[in-house]
């Protein structure tokens, strides 16, 4: 491409400008993105350092961990667990499966696809910008934010007394990790039309690798190097520490980041390889109807959540067989995990239902937003131009979202009933495992109170029910491994649930959260009849 | 104050945000079967108060009356009677056009079918594609079909012709004029003067949300400045002077006198009269244009001139 230009001189000068503008349009959200997620690193593990002191209490927990493949599948197979670093690779290895990724995508996704359909880019390709450069500027932004990130992150290991090669490793892996879906974004971002289909393909694929690295580690197979998820955790920081296996991530996120730059560079500006077809030329009488219309805008996002339930249901059931032949042979590690007495299951269904508790929480703070965003985009106006009224409009949106919690907590506990029992044979403990996760269903409904609180009375701070959420995720997962302080975890509301079927469940305390729920939702319809819509 | 003479009607109508004035005691009166021109500068307050009538945000304070009712306390059952066209329109990005139509439509109620193939095919749209996948105007053009394609007895229509081309704009001007013909009132706001010029019947132009003026086109027009332009085979001697006659200019140009200079209405008869002893070559006489009025309208502030010339060239 350097032959159509002249040397040096206007050509860096573009490439230049053009980094600055994405620097400038996009360090809010950079700033925010790194030093939230290196700081919520860093934070957890501090909290792993302070709670696993002793080298006995690290033995512990690398027994209870590698027990059985149950645990593998959703951290990963960590080597050199017996370590301080290899604990806290083990209790990043959900989270950082995913936040590390989205990272990626959306520091690259948000400068690229996203300008161009809405036509800014063509605003700056008027200007003295070649074609390419955009998304080069893009790529080298991301780069470098994930750089600071990891370095970020090496730091705050080392002052947590994680040995420096491996944090340094480990934080690289990450990085590399961040990197790889960047360069994916990027290059999807040339192949589809839209910011959102960017976000679709780029998580596909993101799930596809967890599932592959997933079934790579319990199967002890060569699957897991197949997943980009793999490359990061067989590169072993605390335990081989198998520096080359960084050039794959490295070199396939270069790949594809070169592949989208040399498309851009000769495309058409606002063209796509896949392209959407046409659609019906009219809309079905359901769809005509609000609660129809309500349940299209809610299908897509519904589904996702609930095949991300789903999937993890029917792997936690599948695997519940080998954790119990672990347990039976190996009485002090059944008190170490503290499952014991005549019900070893009890403890496993009980973190699985709290890991879907999180995601139908997840799922309804979302659908919430959902309406906002209906709002903010001016959709909504056009929606109450009509007949409909305002209570009926919302009415509707709370009675799909309703239906979509239902269809996603009863079916996925449903699911993990199903397959426990398909796994040990045995079906003694389903209504137990269904009626678990429905006694999740007061709790997950406060937080969608808070959510539908601020949507009547203060339609701007529904990031606020997002932090809600973020809380009491980070509380339910991460809370009982760090020995959290009680009042911390009174903070949330999952906790007065009492974790069932392990735990004992008060019906007067769901009977609590049920009167906070519908209090708060009652406030949220209340102050949105009597409000201006704002789209701003 | 149930009026039945008028479909909306508004009287020292304001609304604060915060600390912003948006409409600062403003007056709006529309009459049944007429098209009513809504006319003033960006951030003038042309869309709060539409946003008023449709009940989305709430007065906070004047009356506001739309078909008699209060448009706040009864907005879905009075939009069983009119339909709306956002200036910046917002559609949901999934659906195709067509099922764009149907949903717009199911909310308002009655929808003519006929009517509905009628105006796909005059607007040129291609209903089968996604709203993602059209172009600005091919957005314009679904929620334009959609409120003519209601059956309503009111059209609000804020900035309707945004990304139109000008072969679009003629078909809309074309449809509006049908459907004021069968009875329909129409609000057009607008800030594009020779659009309410060739639509409006009554015109309202407001600024910082007051209304600075309010008539008939012909109204406004008899107290504003018709302007001439003649060639004429000798110098009309009196005319410089004449009663009514303003900035007179003439200059000889290839043996004629080509004459420019604004009059007022009234003078006009005597003024031909002038004109036509000088014997005359050729004779352009321009009504006043919106511009005009808009000039005058904006007279009283000391930015008028910049404010109005800022806006008559945002209009071309």
């Amino acid at each position: 491409m350097s032959a159509d230009h002249p040397a040096a001189g206007p050509h860096t000068q573009g490439l230049d400008t053009m980094i600055g503008i994405v620097w400038r349009t996009r360090r809010r959200g950079i700033l925010i993105g790194v030093l939230a997620l290196g700081g919520s690193l860093i934070g957890t593990a501090a909290a792993v350092a302070g709670l696993y002191d002793t080298p006995s209490k690290i033995h512990t927990y690398a027994a209870a961990v590698t027990a059985g493949s149950a645990l593998a599948a959703i951290n990963g197979h960590v080597e050199g667990i017996d370590s301080l670093g290899g604990v806290i690779q083990d209790e990043f290895g959900f989270l950082a499966s995913f936040l590390l990724p989205l990272l990626g995508i959306a520091l690259v996704a948000g400068s690229t696809r996203r300008e161009e359909e809405s036509g800014r880019l063509e605003t700056i390709l008027g200007g003295r910008i070649t074609r390419h450069q955009p998304v080069l500027a893009a790529l080298l932004v991301a780069a470098a934010a994930i750089l600071g990130m990891s370095v970020l992150f090496a730091a705050g290991l080392v002052v947590c007394g994680v040995p420096v090669s491996g944090a340094i490793l480990y934080s690289a892996a990450l990085g590399a990790l961040a990197f790889v879906f960047a360069g994916l974004a990027a290059l999807l971002a040339q192949l589809v039309p839209h910011t959102r289909g960017v976000y679709t393909g780029s998580l596909t694929v993101l799930a596809a690798a967890y599932v592959l690295r997933g079934v790579g580690d319990t199967t002890k197979s060569g699957l897991a190097l197949l997943s980009p998820l793999g490359w990061a955790e067989k590169a072993a920081p605390f335990g081989d520490q198998r520096w080359w296996l960084l050039t794959i991530p490295v070199v396939a996120g270069l790949a594809a980041g070169a592949g989208a730059v040399r498309l851009a560079g000769r495309r058409d500006l606002g063209s796509a390889v896949l392209r959407g077809r046409a659609g019906p030329e009219c809309a079905s009488r359901f769809r005509r109807g609000p609660i129809g219309f309500a349940a299209w805008l809610h299908l897509p996002a519904t589904a996702g959540w609930l095949a991300g339930a789903v999937l993890l249901t029917a792997m936690m059931g599948a695997l519940s067989r080998q954790l119990l032949d672990a347990l039976a042979g190996n009485p002090a590690l059944t008190n170490a995990m503290g499952v014991a007495g005549d019900r070893p299951l009890d403890g496993f269904v009980a973190a699985t239902q709290l890991y879907l508790a999180v995601i139908a929480a997840g799922f309804l703070v979302q659908a919430i937003g959902t309406l906002r965003a209906e709002e903010a985009g001016g959709r909504l106006a056009s929606r109450l131009s009509g007949t409909l009224s305002r209570s009926r409009w919302l009415f509707a949106h709370g009675t799909v979202i309703l239906g979509g919690l239902a269809l996603i907590v009863a079916g996925s506990s449903l699911v993990l009933a199903l397959s426990t029992a398909w796994s040990v044979g045995d079906t003694g403990e389903f209504g137990a495992i269904v009626s678990a996760g429905l006694d999740y269903l007061p709790a997950e409904l406060v937080l969608a109170g808070v959510a539908l609180a601020l949507f009547g009375l203060w339609p701007r701070g529904l990031g606020f029910a997002w932090a809600a959420f973020a809380a009491v995720a980070f509380i339910a997962l991460l809370g009982p491994g760090l020995n959290l302080a009680r009042w911390v975890l009174d903070l949330s509301p999952i906790t007065y649930v009492g974790g069932p079927p392990r735990g004992a469940v008060d019906a007067g305390s769901l009977a609590a959260l049920a009167i906070t729920a519908v209090a708060l939702v009652m406030l949220g319809f209340l102050g949105f009849r009597r409000r201006d819509l704002s789209e701003s | 104050m149930t009026d039945p003479t008028h479909v909306i009607h508004s009287q020292q109508l304001t609304k604060t945000f915060g600390k912003v004035r948006a409409l600062d005691g403003l007056d709006l009166a529309v009459r049944p079967g007429e098209v009513h021109g809504f006319l003033g500068p960006n951030g003038a307050g042309k869309s709060t108060t539409i946003r008023i009538l449709l009940g989305l945000i709430r007065a906070t304070g004047g009356r506001v009356e739309l078909f008699g009712a209060d448009p706040w306390r009864d907005a879905a059952s009075l939009h069983g009677r009119l339909a709306y066209v956002a200036g910046d329109v917002a559609l949901w990005p999934g659906l195709t056009g067509g099922q764009c139509l149907d949903v717009i439509g199911a909310t308002h109620g009655r929808v003519d079918e006929r009517r509905r193939a009628d105006l796909i095919e005059r607007f040129e749209l291609d209903p089968t594609k996604r709203i993602r996948d059209y172009s600005k105007g091919n957005r314009q053009k679904v929620a334009l079909i959609a409120a003519l394609a209601a059956g309503a007895d009111l059209l609000i229509l804020d900035e309707p012709t945004s990304g139109l081309d000008p072969l679009m704009e003629q078909a809309f001007q074309n449809c509006v004029r049908e459907r004021r013909d069968a009875g329909v009132t129409v609000l057009l706001s607008s800030h594009l003067l020779d659009e309410v010029e060739a639509l409006a019947d009554r015109v309202s132009i407001i600024r910082r949300g007051r209304t600075v003026t309010t008539g008939t086109l012909a109204d406004l027009r008899r107290n504003s400045r018709t302007s001439v332009h003649a060639v004429t085979t000798e110098e009309p001697g009196s005319l410089a002077h004449a009663a009514g006659v303003a900035d007179y200019v003439s200059e000889r140009l290839d043996g004629h006198v080509d004459i420019r200079f604004t009059i007022d209405a009234h003078h006009l008869d005597a003024m031909i009269g002038t004109l036509h002893a000088a014997r005359i070559h050729t004779l352009t006489v321009a009504p006043p244009s919106l511009d005009a009025l808009f000039l005058r309208s904006y007279g009283d502030a000391p930015e008028a001139r910049a404010t109005a010339a800022t806006f008559a060239e945002n209009t071309r």
